[in-house]
């Protein structure tokens, strides 16, 4: 390949073409120049290729038992009758909790509960059988550890089934004996029925990991553009202000668009990947068509790649980028409302998020994937992303004709010789 | 001494450094805590299908829009109406009242509620799903209730009738259940933790990369130990004084519920050693920036998912989650949940303190190698 040796290129020469087909000329000679660039430097592949390939992967491990079951928990029974124990064994069926053990007292479950063995104790009361034999009502206590938001989700819903499962068995027996049979009453005069969206299974994975695999895609794109551009930066210091491997005769905006083009075909396999084959692997939820999301993918790649041009002028050195862009990573996550809802959030966090793309990417991904929305009904997110890839663009552009502008004039005479 | 001047001469002139060491940090404390002071997101965006506009539905709905849980902000024609808002994100859940609801609950017909969370916001769906199930619940007691006491049979008994048992939820140690409790402290443990590791490696791997490994060894007279200790003290000052002063402001100015505040911050000191010696491990095992630094960065932002606050280490596959005990991060968050929140003695910490302790010097077995590679720097790009 002609164009790869340098000495074509260390010197501003006269453009060869000039207007549009100048441009494209131009785009075509920085995409192949960056094509070769990227494939020769094993530091940037492992962000293009292994960070994409295998990062989802170990993360879709981590939380692939997708949930908690079998949590256990501390019985201390004060009451020692038929009646508590059947509360115990009823509490036992629930394929959240197994009891880890029957504690005599309270001290012995507290010292359980600090060990981190059991994560709940049910406190039985010594008049629990004497209440619900009187057709009153018997009050249980119930302390839950709370370091998890999760696991106590999880032991508020069994016990709200057990709690149910209870009445049923109770209060029918009760009912007959006041004679309220006879108006009809068997059990709940309403019943009620709960369907989950989007993840019926209350899985961990399947809600966290498809947001995840967007924020994976933006930030392994942004790694890698910030290490390119430290590269770059070192090699221009090493040979007198200018870097030998770009093409410096190229308009600044067909550089940038001829660099992206390049990433952008790498990375349509790899999106690919992401987005549409390991959800399948993982079973995931996947119901959006994937001509949708892909289609929706294209202006977030773009936004990424420029918010990424953006970022790459904080890389003075090939490794500045972990220390710049791996903690931004934390920051996207929470900004784009995954954990943390953006309705609850103040305008100004709100508007923070607004500007990075993965927020858009990850809420319209999510609807279209896990919701089955359309193109059309994710159009905010699209039409969002389509803008900021405008504005980060014009941004990137600016600085770095500002930057060329103030460099070039000292380094003229010493690149010429 | 001479290794411990020099290392504040580098600190001071690489802008890197107090980027790295103050700007990020404190960036990331204030991130958090504004972002999370609300406690929970509470009004979860909603809406109502109601087929039936009877009394009984308008007063189930008002029943609904009275739980702090949610708020239900539109009134929808049908189903098909409410799937698609959801759809565009407007909404996480709703709730039908099918027709005939209040006909059929007072004929003893059994008419079914049906409500839809999208859990795939996790919190919104959660609480919405917390709030329509006891409102249907509710409404559910109430019929019989009030079918009860038309029996003539008092309040006492009818309330013993409807729920024969009831549990009293005690959460321990949060019982606002407040989300910024665990979120804001684990989440700027693990980015300390992160920026630490980074740091380090950053800072032993540039010696490396600029050739000046030699001279750093020099001023130490080529006692590795030595020079470790001297450039890394610069280094633990001020991130001492960062942890520290995030410890304050959790637990002073915000009042997170804290029981022994003096183990937690001799804990802070043992954490900032432990990531430490966990970056100088990293750079014995590679010494070249840029792989030292991979192995940084995984570790710092897998570790986020390791500590087992957003899902149990416990229900892990086991080969996965025997990484959670090689994370300083790991120990700190067990030991700020069972001395702080949950306010337990030392003697239930014990071996999480002793943990970190034993980070620094396991961590030293590879400086040997660390050493081999700094006398001679090759740099691999």
């Amino acid at each position: 390949m002609n164009t790869s040796t340098p000495d074509n290129n260390t010197i501003p020469t006269r453009r060869r073409r000039r207007g549009i087909a100048g441009w494209f000329d131009a785009l075509a000679r920085v995409f192949r120049r960056e094509w070769t660039i990227v494939l020769s430097d094993v530091g940037v592949m492992i962000f293009f290729i292994v960070l994409p390939l295998a990062y989802p992967v170990t993360y879709t491990l981590i939380y692939n038992p997708e949930i908690v079951t079998e949590m256990p928990i501390a019985v201390v029974d004060n009451s020692r009758t038929p009646s508590s124990r059947q509360l115990v064994q009823t509490t036992a069926t629930s394929p959240s909790i197994s009891i880890y053990a029957q504690c005599a007292d309270m001290n012995e479950a507290k010292d359980l509960f600090a060990r981190n063995k059991v994560f709940a104790i049910m406190e039985i009361p010594y008049d629990y059988d004497k209440r619900v034999g009187r057709g009153e009502q018997a009050v249980v206590p119930m302390y839950f550890e709370m370091s998890l938001l999760l696991r106590y989700r999880a032991f508020v819903s069994a016990i709200s089934d057990i709690q149910i499962k209870l009445v049923e068995e109770i209060t029918a027996t009760r009912l007959e004996a006041v004679g309220a049979s006879t108006l009809g009453i068997s059990g709940m005069p309403v019943e009620s029925h709960n369907t989950f969206l989007g993840d019926r299974g209350q899985g961990f994975a399947s809600f966290v990991m498809p947001g995840v695999l967007i924020l994976i895609l933006q930030q392994s794109l942004i790694l890698g553009i910030c290490m390119l551009r430290g590269t770059s930066n070192e090699r221009r210091r090493r040979n007198g202000g200018i870097d030998p491997l770009q093409i410096h005769d190229a308009p600044v905006s067909a550089r940038m668009w001829g660099k992206l083009l390049c990433y952008f075909v790498l990375y349509i396999p790899l999106v690919i990947y992401v987005v549409k084959c390991l959800p399948e692997m993982f079973a995931l939820p996947h119901v959006g068509s994937a001509v949708d999301y892909l289609l929706f993918l294209v202006p977030f790649m773009i936004a990424s790649g420029m918010f990424g041009f953006l970022m790459s002028n904080f890389c003075t050195e090939r490794e500045s980028g972990f220390l710049v862009v791996v903690f931004t990573s934390l920051i996207f996550l929470f900004l784009s409302g995954l954990t943390w809802p953006r309705y609850a959030m103040t305008p100004f966090f709100r508007l923070l998020g607004d500007l990075v793309p993965a927020t858009w990417g990850v809420e319209g991904f999510i609807r279209i994937n896990s919701n089955g929305a359309t193109l059309g009904e994710v159009g905010n997110c699209y039409t969002s992303l389509w803008i900021l890839a405008a504005v980060y663009f014009l941004v990137a552009w600016g600085i770095q004709v500002y930057v060329n502008r103030s460099v070039r004039p000292q380094l003229q005479p010493e690149s010429a010789k | 001494m001479n290794t411990i001047k020099r290392e504040i001469r580098r600190m001071g002139s690489r802008r890197m450094y107090f980027f790295g060491m103050v700007a990020v940090p404190l960036l990331i404390l204030l991130f958090f805590v504004g972002l999370l002071s609300p406690g929970l997101p509470l009004k979860v965006p909603t809406a109502i299908v109601d087929y039936d506009h009877s009394e009984l539905s308008r007063q189930v709905t008002r029943n609904l829009n009275a739980t702090e849980l949610i708020d239900i902000d539109r009134h929808l024609e049908s189903y098909d109406d409410a799937m698609a808002a959801i759809r565009r994100g407007e909404i996480f859940g709703f709730f039908v009242i099918p027709v005939d609801f209040q006909k059929d609950a007072l004929a003893g017909n059994t008419p079914t509620l049906e409500y839809y969370n999208n859990l795939t916001y996790f919190v919104p769906g959660t609480l919405a799903f917390k709030g329509f199930k006891t409102v249907s619940v509710t409404t559910a007691m109430g019929i019989v209730k009030s079918k009860i006491q038309a029996l003539g049979v008092s309040d006492d008994v009818a309330g013993g009738l409807i729920q024969p048992v009831s549990v009293a939820q005690h959460p321990i140690g949060n019982p606002w259940m407040n989300y910024n409790y665990y979120l804001s402290p684990s989440f700027c443990l693990g980015a300390m933790a992160l920026m630490i590791m980074l740091m380090t490696v950053f800072s032993i791997t540039m010696e490396i990369k600029n050739g000046t490994s030699p001279q750093w060894l020099a001023s130490a007279h080529d006692n590795i130990i030595l020079a470790m200790a001297g450039k890394l003290l610069p280094h633990f000052v001020v991130w001492s004084v960062i942890c520290q002063f995030m410890l304050s402001l959790f637990f002073c100015y915000f009042h997170f519920p804290c029981g022994h505040l003096g183990l937690l911050s001799i804990a802070i000191e043992l954490f900032v050693i432990a990531n430490m010696a966990m970056g100088m491990l990293w750079s014995s095992i590679v010494p070249n920036p840029r792989f030292a630094l991979i192995l940084a960065a995984l570790t710092g932002i897998l570790s986020f998912s390791f500590l087992g606050f957003s899902f149990p280490v416990q229900s892990m596959y086991g080969a996965i989650a025997i990484f959670s005990y090689i994370m300083p991060t790991r120990y700190m968050f067990l030991i700020y949940i069972t001395n702080g929140l949950n306010d337990f003695p030392l003697y239930y910490s014990r071996f999480y303190f002793i943990a970190l302790i034993a980070f620094p010097f396991v961590c030293a077995l590879l400086l040997p190698r660390l050493k081999r590679a700094c006398m001679k720097p090759v740099y691999v790009p």
